[in-house]
């Protein structure tokens, strides 16, 4: 076929393209919101079904999650401030993924970051922001050093990077329930109760707060803010963002083009790492966990934090969004025990939400595909 | 059944055999009209396909893929039997016990044929059967055709693109052309170039578009009758002609490499070949036989073992990922999905890949110039794309060609590796892309096309290098090929 005759067949039709796409694109994405809305409804609708059925309100329930997450006095500052370390998990993670690396032990690199803070600022005797800022950087370091291992391992020895990382999460908790049992690392130096505690932060290791209409908000979200948009400018404008990308979609393509999968994939897994020990950092020094690093500091933040990335797919701002979300829901289903339901209930709902929200993308990527197919044929 | 690639040839057999269904029309199979809803209505009514792409399960041996899908106990013994009985009914010479994953393209065809003749078909089809063999043995096969038409009164259906097969295997031909059949002739009354005519519509050069035809005999009297000095290009006029060639510099040496596979299979073995400035050094062999290695280790994808690569005078480590790109070599892949495109990104990205200089400062890409350059680019190497931004899968693959040939082409690449650059491409697209090749060489930009469609490498190539085994087993000049000596080299034979 030569030029002239696809210019000639594409002629009759050159009026209409621009507007039948741009219709196109209105229909699909009326469809999407009705897709996303219908998911919500039904998840939702079943979580109801089971509160009626363990006896509660569903009524009742809703209102208690939304009272404990916005609506009572400072709740939505507790809010963003819990969201605050889920987005810093969620941030690297995506980082990671957009290079095709599964980091899954964020909860792990989370909980040593914590750990290292924790050692750090009870120790340093430092000015307040040079004591937080050491001790945070601490936390951003053992984090990339938790993840450098399974990077280390892939990278020399094929492991694959999902179970390593994983399986490193359960030896991150076995050495910090054990720093927990020696002074000398991070067991309280007075120790009133026989629980494992940590030593107490002193005033100079608490993150300072922002008040703002009768909420305090930790200014550890200025942090996460700041890594969402790093991440999102890196892999949206920049060339490394690009070579990143490249490497997750077309691991061959990307080699031959000059990108190391063992440099590039590395050091993403490394970040990701980063940003979780550094989330465990935020966490511990906002102070809404307590003021002392226990070994249950980490309260599943990291695997939240996993979910918050799923659902955001890669984008920044949703990221933004659903660690909002996921926050809401842990700090609203502290009120729960007034409706007389179990506090899980909240755990059901995350669970159905993020179920619901996998729904329409899934059915998304579907539909492309078979346009994609028959686009081909 | 003659047609260009797209013409509608493969449609028709698969309705035939029952895998597409028609919207209209009847099929009448020894008189009567039938409804052939699936492949099993198709066996039972005696119709039998060989298709282009073997179905055989490369982990098994050739007997256990005979029975495969027969409903009854296996008995080994009593289908080791019926394999030799057919094979040697036929000439055909195959292993029961053997392997198929270490059966050569030639051997595994012929299991498809015993697989195909264990049900006793009336009517037997075979699409593009001898796209991966060499020419003695297509030979064979054609042989073996033609004792069951002969001497069994089966009726055989040929589809295929390549002229002379055609001319030379079959009784009596049907032309198709966008899905309509154009013209049904007797073999004796054909001739070449009117079934070419018929074939693409419009009076064809024979010569310069033999390589879609695949009409070795035209391409060797044209060789033959004027050698280089009126080449349609007209190459005599540039100094880079295949006399001229030799004494421009060498601008890829590939000397001594030595490829293992994770097998640990010798893929490349001791392998050396050099191309010059401004020539086109085609690469001839039968598929499998190194040139997927080969073509690996000219983008980086691999690291020899031993051996060195020099682009221009300086010795490049080939294994490091993105060396070879960023000393000139450009190349599109065999396999443009694996590693000459991503899909997922949009065609603009993907013309820029390993290039990003031109389109960014400072490590923060310019979004206006990659848009700019993209409708530059899909300009002069006529894109069709609905916009910039569309993303590449949704491109027909003719046009996913052009975007990598754009991308390779427009580094100004001192190397370019064209490996089975038209392959699946119809008749227009493949002239552009020859033409395209011959005008990078004629710019100075030496060429090695690694091809298995001989006739591909006889119209380009000014120099022919046969790979066999991983090793390069002989070399020719455009103007002293011997087609005999060639296909002995194919083969694997020392002549």
């Amino acid at each position: 076929m030569s030029a002239a005759a696809m210019d000639a067949g594409c002629e009759p039709a050159a009026i209409g393209p621009a507007r039948r796409r741009s219709n196109d694109r209105l229909v699909r994405s009326v469809w999407m919101i009705a897709t996303y809305a219908t998911c919500i409804a039904v998840a939702l609708g079943l979580c109801a079904v089971v509160v009626s059925a363990t006896g509660g309100s569903a009524a009742k329930v809703f209102s208690a999650l939304l009272d404990g997450s916005v609506r009572s006095p400072g709740a939505w500052g507790l809010t963003i401030s819990t969201a605050t370390p889920l987005l810093g998990v969620a941030m690297g993670t995506i980082l990671a993924s957009k290079a095709g690396m599964t980091n899954i032990g964020q909860e792990g690199q989370l909980l040593l970051g914590a750990a290292a803070t924790a050692y750090f600022a009870t120790r340093l005797d430092l000015p307040g922001p040079l004591l937080i800022t050491v001790s945070l950087l601490a936390a951003a370091v053992i984090g990339g050093l938790w993840a450098g291992l399974a990077a280390l391992m892939k990278f020399s020895r094929k492991v694959p990077e999902v179970m390593s990382t994983l399986l490193l999460v359960y030896i991150a908790f076995q050495i910090t329930t054990f720093g927990l049992t020696k002074k000398w690392l991070l067991l309280a130096t007075v120790n009133k109760t026989r629980t494992n505690n940590g030593e107490p932060l002193p005033a100079s290791g608490h993150m300072p707060v922002i008040r703002l209409f009768g909420n305090t908000v930790t200014w550890g979200v200025v942090v996460a803010l700041a890594i969402a948009a790093i991440v999102g400018f890196v892999l949206t404008r920049t060339t490394v963002g690009f070579r990143l990308r490249m490497l997750g979609l077309n691991e061959r393509t990307a080699r031959r083009a000059g990108v190391s999968a063992a440099a590039f994939g590395g050091a993403t897994l490394i970040i990701s790492g980063m940003t979780a020990g550094l989330a465990g950092g935020l966490w511990l020094t906002g102070g809404i966990a307590g003021d002392r690093f226990t070994s249950a500091i980490s309260s599943n933040i990291g695997w939240q934090g996993l979910l918050v990335a799923l659902l955001a797919r890669g984008r920044a701002l949703l990221a933004i969004l659903m660690a909002f979300v996921f926050a809401a829901l842990r700090t609203g289903s502290g009120f729960l025990a007034a409706t007389g339901v179990d506090r899980r209930i909240a755990d059901l709902v995350q669970a159905m939400l993020v179920l619901a929200l996998l729904i329409p993308p899934a059915v998304e990527a579907l539909q492309n595909h078979r346009r994609g197919r028959a686009g081909a044929a | 059944m003659l047609g260009e690639n797209g013409a509608g040839k493969s449609t028709l057999m698969k309705i035939l055999i029952g895998l597409i269904q028609p919207d209209e029309g009847s099929i009448n199979v020894h008189g009567n009209a039938v409804r052939i809803a699936d492949p099993i209505t198709a066996s039972d009514l005696g119709i039998a396909m060989v298709h282009q792409h073997y179905s055989l399960v490369e982990q098994l041996t050739v007997w256990e893929n005979v029975v495969l899908g027969e409903p009854s106990r296996l008995n080994r013994a009593d289908a080791c039997a019926r394999v030799v009985a057919l094979s040697e009914r036929y000439g055909l010479g195959v292993d029961p016990l053997a392997g198929v994953s270490r059966l050569t393209a030639g051997q595994r065809q012929r299991v498809e044929i015993i697989k195909c003749l264990r049900r006793e078909p009336r009517i037997i089809v075979f699409d593009e059967p001898t796209s991966v063999l060499t020419p003695a043995e297509s030979e064979q096969l054609f042989s073996v055709l033609r004792r069951v038409v002969i001497d069994e009164g089966r009726a055989v259906a040929l589809v295929s693109h390549k002229l002379d097969e055609i001319l030379h295997a079959t009784d009596e031909i049907t032309i198709m052309r966008r899905g309509r059949v154009v013209d049904r002739l007797t073999t004796g009354t054909a001739t070449a170039a009117g079934l070419a005519q018929s074939m693409v519509g419009r009076p064809v050069s024979l010569r310069s578009e033999a390589a879609a035809f695949g009409s070795i005999e035209t391409i060797t009297q044209s060789v033959d009758a004027a050698p280089v000095s009126d080449r349609p290009d007209g190459a005599d006029a540039s100094p880079a002609g295949p006399h001229a060639a030799a004494e421009m510099p060498v601008v890829l040496d590939v000397r001594n490499i030595t490829v293992i596979g994770v097998d640990g299979h010798r893929l490349l073995d001791d392998l050396s070949i050099t191309v010059h400035a401004g020539e086109i050094v085609g690469l001839a062999g039968v598929e499998g036989n190194g040139q997927r290695a080969l073509g690996d280790l000219l983008a980086s994808l691999v690291a020899p073992v031993s051996g060195s690569v020099v682009v221009g005078g300086k010795a490049i480590n080939a294994g490091r990922p993105g060396a070879l790109s960023a000393a000139g070599v450009g190349i599109i892949p065999e396999d443009r999905h694996d590693s000459g495109c991503v899909l997922d990104l949009s065609v603009a990205e993907n013309l820029v890949l390993a290039d990003l200089d031109k389109v960014s400062r400072r490590g923060v890409l310019n979004r206006r110039a990659l848009e700019a350059r993209a409708i530059e680019l899909m300009d002069a190497f006529d894109i069709q794309a609905r916009s910039p931004h569309a993303p590449m899968r949704s491109l027909s693959g003719g046009n996913q060609q052009r975007v990598v040939l754009a991308r390779e082409l427009s580094a100004h690449p001192r190397v370019l590796v064209a490996a089975q650059p038209t392959r699946g491409l119809d008749v227009g697209a493949i002239e552009y892309m020859s033409e395209r090749l011959r005008r990078a060489a004629r710019d100075g930009v030496g060429i090695l096309l690694i091809s298995t469609e001989l006739e591909e490498v006889l119209t380009l190539s000014d120099r022919v290098c046969v790979i066999h085994a991983g090793r390069i087993v002989g070399e020719m000049r455009r103007d002293d090929i011997d087609l005999e000596r060639l296909g002995m080299l194919l083969g694997g034979m020392a002549a």
